[in-house]
């Protein structure tokens, strides 16, 4: 499979007044063109870290984060969405969806409006369009934000654990929608997530990170029956990769508390 | 959330509802009318029995006839000009300036950490006390009644809206940097209008405070307006005179407050 995103030998250091915070150690690992791959580990081990660096957010410490085989992070590959939907309160559900185009200003906009209106109508935000997000519910905000990531036409879909702030009813038909809309759009995916059940549903990989400073622990490849992740579920190897991960997420409890 | 709001059948509970809400909107409306009409009475009713002597505390129909004569005498809509020409001045002159000072203290965090203190020490002093200052700098006249409105708005304008400005969702932020967003453009696209809440109640307060720096000026230095008919009313014991600026004072003040809230439901919608 062709890489699109790689980490090597990445190491990160958080600086602070009184402190130096060993975050990321010697990180390496993949995600594959249109593949699916979850981060999950202990709170604050660096998931988030990870994905700040990808983003170009963050520059690491040593070692080399390549997206697309280029060194030089290109923003504009990237599309980022984070666990409260972001948007901004005074512009409509349009004027957020365009609010990339209107900052980036690409050439191809026409374009890029039409797949935005594609996107509200397939997705069921048409009639909302006009509205301002207070008068949305929780699910329909962070479809809102989804679409707004995926307007710009980023060839890597960065999530920072964009269900949880919902209801569990939501979640499930959200992760449907989500995990939908990314085959429909041919996307590649980084979730970072705590709940270990919704990176079985959604994932093509696992990457287990220990406790901070994070290593790679372990790289789970799954394959699951079922096209949508809450038919996944259902599957009888879910319960197994689920005891694997929290066997190996508990295990690092342990050697905290040693 | 539910797309239809407009349910046509409504329960009887939802009719008692309405009519209890409609009743003590009324009831609100019935007492602030009964608390200004009581005020008045009593107040006419006691000068006129003089239990309270009219000489101190003049009274509504004297306000009424002062209104009267000053309106005739072509001198009321001069003096009430000159004052809120003054405040309307030093209220925009403070409001955008102020606003302009937070915008470029936000933007380096620096430059803002030097003049921090500054600002505090500004903010603590009685501007009054500059007063004869003022005089000396500008000259006595409208200039210095301006400056004064100006030097009691600024300060508090560009403490809140540089707040209001640092205090802006860090996540909004974050998520324009992953768009690739520059800081003008963050300032633009989030941090003004995500301030917008506070610059409204910033222009409410200086409503307030542009009305205090203009009669303060004008009880330094001036040859009319309002401020000066209520020194000049004081000066000769017309409490009368003093009671009627006093009254047009209140008029105006309103009617500025009145539209700055026009403002707020304009952009709340």
């Amino acid at each position: 499979m062709e890489k699109l995103l790689e980490f090597r030998n990445v190491n990160y250091f958080y600086q602070t007044k009184n402190d130096e915070i060993f975050a990321l150690n010697n990180i390496n690992f993949d995600v594959g063109k249109e593949e699916f791959v979850s981060l999950v580990g202990p709170s604050g081990c660096g998931k988030t870290t990870i994905l700040s660096l990808t983003a170009g957010l963050l520059k690491p410490s040593s070692g080399e984060v390549i997206l697309d085989g280029e060194k030089k992070i290109d923003t504009k590959k990237i599309g980022y969405m984070f666990q409260r939907d972001m948007l901004f309160e005074w512009r409509t559900v349009w004027k957020n969806i365009t609010l990339g185009l209107e900052l980036q200003k690409p050439k191809d906009i026409d374009k890029k409006l039409e797949f935005a209106e594609q996107l509200l109508k397939k997705y069921n935000l048409e009639s909302f369009k006009n509205r301002k997000p207070r008068s949305l519910s929780g699910g329909m905000r962070q479809r809102v934000a989804l679409i707004r990531t995926l307007v710009l036409e980023p060839k890597l879909l960065l999530l920072d654990e964009p269900f949880s702030a919902l209801d569990y009813q939501t979640r499930l038909t959200l992760c449907d929608d989500v995990s939908e809309i990314l085959k429909n759009e041919k996307k590649t995916a980084l979730l970072v997530t705590h709940d270990i059940s919704e990176a079985i549903s959604l994932s093509n990989k696992i990457i287990v990170l220990s406790k901070r400073p994070a290593k790679v622990k372990d790289e789970i490849h799954l394959s699951l029956s079922g096209k949508t992740p809450l038919k996944k579920r259902e599957d009888k190897e879910f319960g197994k990769y689920f005891d694997l991960i929290w066997s190996e997420l508990t295990n690092e409890k342990e050697q905290k508390s040693d | 959330m539910k797309k239809n709001k407009k349910v046509i059948n409504f329960s009887q509970s939802h009719k008692k509802y309405v009519k209890k809400l409609k009743k003590d909107r009324f009831l609100i409306i019935f007492f602030r009318i009964f608390i200004l009409v009581c005020f008045i009475g009593l107040w006419e009713l006691l000068t006129a029995h003089k239990i309270l002597d009219p000489f101190f505390f003049s009274s509504p129909s004297r306000i009424v006839k002062t209104l009267g004569d000053l309106i005739e005498a072509g001198t009321l809509f001069h003096h009430a000009w000159v004052t809120l020409f003054e405040t309307l001045i030093g209220f925009l002159i403070a409001t955008v300036l102020g606003y302009i000072i937070a915008i470029l203290l936000w933007w380096n965090e620096k430059v803002r950490k030097v003049f921090e203190p500054y600002i505090i020490v500004l903010n603590s002093l009685p501007k009054i006390a500059l007063g004869p200052v003022i005089i000396l700098w500008v000259g006595a006249g409208t200039s210095a009644i301006v400056l004064m409105c100006v030097l009691i708005c600024i300060v508090i304008t560009t403490m809140s809206m540089l707040s209001a400005f640092i205090s802006c969702d860090e996540g909004k932020i974050l998520l324009l940097k992953s768009m690739n967003a520059n800081k003008i453009q963050i300032l633009f696209k989030c941090v003004l209008p995500s301030s917008m809440p506070e610059f409204i109640s910033v222009l409410k307060i200086n409503v307030g405070m542009s009305w205090v720096g203009s009669i303060m000026g004008e009880y330094l230095t001036s040859k009319a307006g309002l401020g000066y008919l209520i020194v000049y009313g004081g000066q000769i014991f017309k409490i009368d005179l003093v009671m009627t600026a006093t009254f047009v004072l209140c008029l105006l003040a309103y009617l500025m407050y009145f539209l700055v809230s026009l403002l707020e439901k304009r952009y709340k919608k």
